[in-house]
């Protein structure tokens, strides 16, 4: 009798329920109409943290820029942005657990991405289950593409095959001497597998050079004694390497403690926040790195960044206060364009973007990337300097040998 | 004819059927969707995935007297099978998670024959090895994704779907663990934690009992993991296989009380109530659930719930 | 894989040789606790860590070498050892054998995430100053930073293996461990030794993790695989005898040197752990030691 009552119970709980729809919105707890919420996840610690202190400081400027002159104009009226910016911690489920957040408890109406496929992806797909839009300013594009069909997520960076050509057309063109002869150690990242493993091999030999290594380790590996003595031996004078900073700083003091330097030594990815040069000092100088801006560039607004960033940090200028700062304006002027903040109004707004920013002009493909152009830089006593394209303000090539034997004369 | 429900009686009789309290409560959790919006479907797809974990080792550790440190390689196996099952074989998400079970029983089944030559201490180190051994050959591993791992062809189901899978697992788990308990077997595993020697002398196959925990332990991680990669939509071997989740389910295990029925759902409620109170503050989050861990192994060795059983039967 | 030549195995070799001297001093403190305390330290690899970071702060703090610097982060961790044995390890011992091992879980849990909470999850490296210097041909030779840590490395555990056999002090360990209730009976505060026992292992420890820190970089979940090495350490070379230990430890810097070469830098960890599960359940008591 009892048990008898208690399933009827459970029976007709059961069926109001059905009755019912399960909810899919939180209900904010204080909505506040006159705000505009922006979340964004970035690398503010971890393996990454090199890349996310710059993304940091572009997306709060272009926030500053747009509050400064008032805001944005919603609905008639003007509201003024406010950015949510969450630590990732540079792990990849941190930076998707972090989206779910902003969404759900931060009521984000738009989004901004971290770093580097793993995070960017997983951030993204999160944004996708969300229904939020989101903007990336730090994958580069073939990893972004390969993931899957992007509803709502939009990268702009560099194409990877551009990326692994360049040094070799820097090569031809500043008729840089060597065996042509390489040795490529990549990590077995997303991107370090297609440009160490793929694009770079393919390089090699549309141009002449021949690969007498390539090694893979993963991403977090501290030991190198085994890849760079397998380099050192394979007689080559061109050593390629692709990996985050913490293993970029590794590999090249390794390098230096094996006694071992390259004449052309290109390190991607990991060499180019000034963290790099910071950590291995000297050991910097002659370091070729893939980057696609510097404030040299001539596109609108590219100078005024690099001097707003230089005096409000006293750091040098690096390459992704632009990207960053794109982003987060290509965001906001999509939010300013549509005049709204329903989700898929902005979403086609940032599809319709075609306008010329600080990083270069961007427009957005079909399958929601936008290329950046690729120029080569160098370190050069603890700066990067523009070597390629060929330009009035490009510097000459330094090796990374002569660069040494400079310093220990000094 | 009793008008109105005796309720005293009707709490005795639901506590001392502990079967019937497992449904009811489900079929409660159940409506939760309908109140509650996302964050809290979110958070109750974690409490959910704590508890079967926490579940499941208690099998093996309260019960059997096994202390693991390895649960981080059944739910990463879980969680790639579930994938690769999804991606490369097309299969739907019951297959898919069946897929993640049996891939992670079968590789408990393969480590058993070496593990189980272990006792006590270096049983335990041996499973951490083990686990970290793994994490390092799917890293670099090309074949399974490597570092950057997999993405899952299929899209994510609503987190409402998602919450609803979190709790028939977790159900399923509780159901099945109170199988065990009333099973010959659990007489068995109690004589192996207790002094293993002397319950071989007695006729107890050990290696039996201790293997038949294991999988069972094993199978529910690797449903766990499987659930995991369906809800992030991308894995990759740091986070599948870090020590994360060995960190968790110790701690909800143990601050609940080990080899109770009610320790991992009250470990669960204090961890999950202590996450979101320091929310922001992760690190610190794991650093003073290990305070607790520290407190509760020192002063409530028996874990939470035998302070409070203690007190209803003094009080 | 290409098979290496006979230059590289040579050049593996002495590397490993020299990895694994640092290795037998990290493991030392490791093999004092478990032979001596009879517990299983799982947050060895976090005293390890913590010698490093110790050395970091330190040489944020005054500018001096590291180096000379090491000794001092040593102590701190030392002093950091006893209050942990005395106050957190010991109350538990009466639980069962479990309970300390739980115990020292969690203690492995608070301190890495308190070393997040306090110096962040980046990478860090301690700056010797002699990280680009060689010694030998370019065919055979090493960094110089090796060779001092792996003669540091030798000196420390020649003078606590000096310290066990022919110092009182020593001899009330041993008592201590091989028959803590005789010793009690005798007059031995047992358990006092037990925690200066532990702080030297804990200092041992971060010793070792100091020099490490120096020839590799280090984030706040190093600590895992400084344990993993060092229980490698441990079951290779016998638990409790510090020739063993350092035995041991140069095995598997060779092990895993050659591994290395043989199959990449990736499986250096990976196969020392198959090392380790191998011995594990085939010869638990290592290559030196006694049948338990």
């Amino acid at each position: 009798m009892r048990s008898n009552l208690k399933l009827a119970l459970l029976l007709a709980a059961c069926s109001t329920l059905s009755a019912c729809q399960p909810k899919t919105e939180d209900t904010p707890a204080n909505a506040a109409p006159s705000e505009i919420v922006i979340g964004a996840t970035i690398p503010l610690s971890g393996a990454l943290a090199g890349f996310g202190s710059f993304q940091k400081w572009g997306y709060e400027h272009a926030v500053a820029q747009i509050n400064a002159a008032g805001g944005l104009r919603i609905e008639g009226t003007v509201r003024k942005v406010r950015l949510v910016i969450r630590d990732d911690r540079s792990d990849a489920n941190v930076a998707a657990a972090n989206i779910d957040t902003l969404v759900s408890a931060e009521h984000a109406v738009a989004l901004l991405g971290s770093c580097t496929p793993p995070l960017v992806i997983a951030a993204s797909l999160a944004a996708e289950r969300n229904a939020t839009p989101i903007v990336s300013g730090c994958a580069p594009l073939m990893s972004f593409r390969a993931a899957k069909q992007w509803q709502w997520a939009w990268d702009l960076f560099f194409n990877e095959p551009e990326l692994a050509e360049a040094p070799f057309k820097a090569w031809r063109d500043l008729d840089v001497a060597s065996n042509h002869r390489i040795v490529i150690l990549h990590d077995n990242g997303a991107d370090g597998t297609v440009v160490g493993g793929q694009l770079w091999p393919a390089m090699a030999e549309r141009y002449g050079y021949t690969v007498v290594a390539n090694l893979e380790f993963p991403t977090d590996t501290t030991d190198f004694n085994a890849s760079v003595q397998q380099a050192h031996r394979a007689g080559a004078d061109i050593l390629m390497v692709d990996a985050v900073t913490p293993q970029m700083v590794s590999i090249r003091k390794q390098l230096a403690s094996a006694g071992y330097t390259p004449k052309v030594l290109v390190m991607e990815k990991g060499a180019e926040p000034t963290q790099f040069a910071e950590a291995v000092g000297p050991l910097a100088d002659g370091v070729m790195v893939g980057g696609y801006w510097d404030a040299s560039f001539s596109h609108a607004g590219a100078a005024e960044l690099a001097a707003a960033y230089s005096a409000e940090t006293q750091h040098t200028v690096s390459q992704h206060i632009a990207d960053s700062y794109t982003a987060a304006r290509v965001l906001l002027d999509a939010i300013g364009s549509a005049g709204s903040l329903d989700k898929l109004k902005l979403n086609t707004a940032i599809a319709a973007t075609d306008s010329v920013y600080p990083v270069g002009p961007v427009k957005f493909a079909a399958d929601h990337t936008a290329a950046l152009s690729i120029a080569e830089l160098q370190w050069q006593s603890g700066q990067t300097r523009l070597i390629w394209p060929l330009s009035p303000q490009s510097a000459a090539f330094v090796s990374p040998a002569a660069a040494l034997a400079t310093a220990t004369a000094h | 004819m009793r008008r109105a429900p005796n309720l005293p009686l009707l709490r005795a009789s639901l506590l001392r059927s502990p079967l019937l309290a497992t449904l009811l409560l489900s079929a409660l959790l159940y409506g939760l969707p309908f109140a509650l919006g996302p964050y809290w479907q979110q958070l109750g797809f974690r409490a959910l995935q704590l508890l079967t974990l926490a579940i499941a080792w208690n099998v093996l550790a309260g019960y059997c007297g096994q202390v693991s440190l390895g649960t981080g390689a059944f739910v990463g196996l879980g969680a790639y099978a579930f994938a690769l099952g999804g991606n490369r074989l097309g299969l739907a998400v019951p297959l898919q998670l069946a897929t993640a079970g049996i891939v992670a029983a079968g590789f408990a089944a393969l480590a058993s024959v070496a593990l189980f030559r272990l006792r006590g201490l270096y049983f335990t180190v041996g499973t951490l090895a083990l686990a970290e051994a793994l994490r390092i050959l799917m890293v670099n591993l090309g074949a399974f994704g490597g570092a950057s791992g997999i993405v899952l062809h299929a899209a994510t189901p609503a987190f409402h779907q998602l919450y609803w899978l979190s709790l028939t697992l977790a159900a399923f788990a509780a159901l099945l663990a109170e199988l065990l308990l009333r099973s010959p077997l659990a007489l068995a595993m109690r004589a192996v934690r207790d002094d293993e020697d002397v319950a071989l002398q007695m006729g107890v196959r050990s290696f039996r009992v201790k293997l038949g925990a294991l999988l069972l332990s094993a199978m529910l991680m690797g449903l766990a993991g499987g659930l995991q990669a369906l809800k992030l939509g991308v894995i990759e071997p740091y986070g599948a296989f870090g020590m994360g989740w060995t960190i968790d389910t110790v701690a909800v295990a143990i601050i609940g009380g080990l080899g109770t029925r009610m320790g991992p759902l009250l470990g669960t409620l204090v961890y999950v109530a202590l996450g979101e109170m320091l929310r922001n503050l992760p690190e610190l989050h794991a650093a003073v659930a290990g305070v607790f861990l520290l407190l509760t192994i020192r002063f409530a060795p028996r874990g939470l719930w035998s302070l409070i059983a203690r007190k209803r039967a003094h009080g | 894989m290409p098979l290496p030549d006979l230059n590289a195995l040579l050049q593996a070799l002495l590397t490993g040789v020299l990895i694994g001297s640092l290795f037998a001093l990290a493991a030392l403190g490791l093999s004092l606790v478990v032979g001596v305390i009879r517990i299983v330290n799982l947050m060895h690899g976090e005293l390890v860590v913590l010698g490093a970071y110790a050395a970091y702060a330190l040489v944020q703090l005054t500018g001096l070498n590291p180096l000379l610097l090491a000794p001092v982060a040593a102590l701190l961790v030392a002093l950091l050892g006893w209050p942990i044995e005395r106050y957190i390890l010991q109350p538990v011992v009466r639980h069962g054998t479990e309970a300390p091992l739980l115990t020292t879980f969690a203690l492995s849990i608070i301190l890495q995430n308190l070393l997040v909470y306090c110096a962040g999850g980046d990478t860090r490296a301690l700056e010797s100053g002699l990280g680009a210097r060689r010694v030998g041909s370019g065919a055979l030779g090493a960094p110089v930073i090796y060779l001092i840590g792996a003669l540091l490395a030798l000196c420390v555990c020649a003078a606590v293996h000096l310290l066990i056999t022919r110092t009182d002090f020593g001899r009330r360990i041993r008592a201590s461990a091989e028959q803590p209730d005789a010793a009690a009976i005798v007059g031995v505060a047992v358990r006092s030794y037990y925690a200066r026992t532990f702080m030297l292992a804990a200092g041992v420890a971060g010793l070792g993790g100091a020099l490490l820190g120096m020839v590799f970089s280090f984030t706040p979940s190093s600590g895992v695989e400084f344990l993993l090495t060092g229980f490698a350490v441990v079951v290779l070379g016998g638990v409790g005898s510090v020739k063993g230990t350092l035995l041991g430890g140069v095995a598997l810097g060779v092990v895993e040197s050659l591994g290395a070469t043989l199959f990449g830098d990736g499986y250096r960890l990976f196969i020392g752990l198959l090392a380790f599960l191998v011995f594990l359940t085939l010869r638990p008591q290592g290559l030196f030691g006694r049948s338990a």
